[in-house]
């Protein structure tokens, strides 16, 4: 990877989630391995306002943990050789601080902890106008790398 | 403490298994000894011992036995 940043088209190759679940907008910053920034624009559009309520549209907490974990896979599916490679969810531990409503941009900075034998751990967090929305610790997995260092049964 | 210790406690840990049951504990008899816990344990040995595993070696180790085997190829006598 030349570049340091991604715009939206060409983060879809390091990303695999699609319409309507890719959850970032633009890597405004990645160091491969280290970690990845940038952001998500929630705009009046999104096709979960309308039922996360009626009446009290909110982004889902589910989808701003998801927001985060897609960025932290973009730190590492840029290391040479994981373009393309789809991730998987170990374990997520994730704080709500405020709501996020329609209109709003989340910035998201993600910092990768440890990447070793297809175990990512790292941290992130999503940030409104300043103000700390969410923070997750997560663990993310390529489970074709995983895989190959696991006892045959 | 002695390695033996060592390498006791860090299955323990990470398996969530009493002392007793360490000598027959193989890859996938607990529910904590899956993927994730065989990675999350190997690093804890390679930290606590200073060593660092080789691929085959990660894969062959399959036991607690085993593991006892492998761990003196690297001069770490349990």
């Amino acid at each position: 990877m030349k570049k340091n940043s991604l715009n939206s088209v060409e983060l879809l190759d390091y990303q695999p989630n699609r319409y309507p679940f890719l959850m970032i907008d633009y890597v405004t910053k990645v160091i491969p391995g280290k970690l990845a920034n940038g952001y998500k624009n929630f705009t009046n559009n999104e096709w979960f306002f309308p039922i996360h309520f009626p009446g009290h549209p909110n982004v889902p907490g589910a989808l701003q943990l998801e927001a985060l974990a897609q960025m932290l896979t973009v730190a590492i599916t840029t290391l040479p050789g994981n373009k393309g490679k789809v991730t998987h969810a170990i374990s997520h531990v994730v704080r709500f601080k405020r709501e996020i409503l329609p209109g709003e941009k989340l910035e998201i900075e993600t910092k990768v902890l440890s990447w070793k034998r297809g175990i990512c751990k790292g941290v992130g967090k999503g940030i409104v106008f300043g103000k700390i929305a969410c923070e997750a610790e997560m663990i993310i997995t390529i489970p074709e790398i995983l895989d190959k260092f696991l006892p045959k049964k | 403490m002695t390695n033996l210790d060592k390498y006791n406690k860090i299955f323990i840990k990470s398996f969530s298994v009493e002392k007793s049951k360490l000598k027959k504990l193989k890859y996938e008899s607990v529910p904590q000894w899956d993927s994730v816990g065989h990675m999350s344990m190997v690093g804890e040995l390679e930290d606590a011992f200073k060593i660092s595993l080789d691929m085959d070696d990660i894969i062959d180790f399959s036991s607690f036995e085993k593991g006892k085997k492998i761990l003196k190829k690297y001069k770490i006598t349990i």
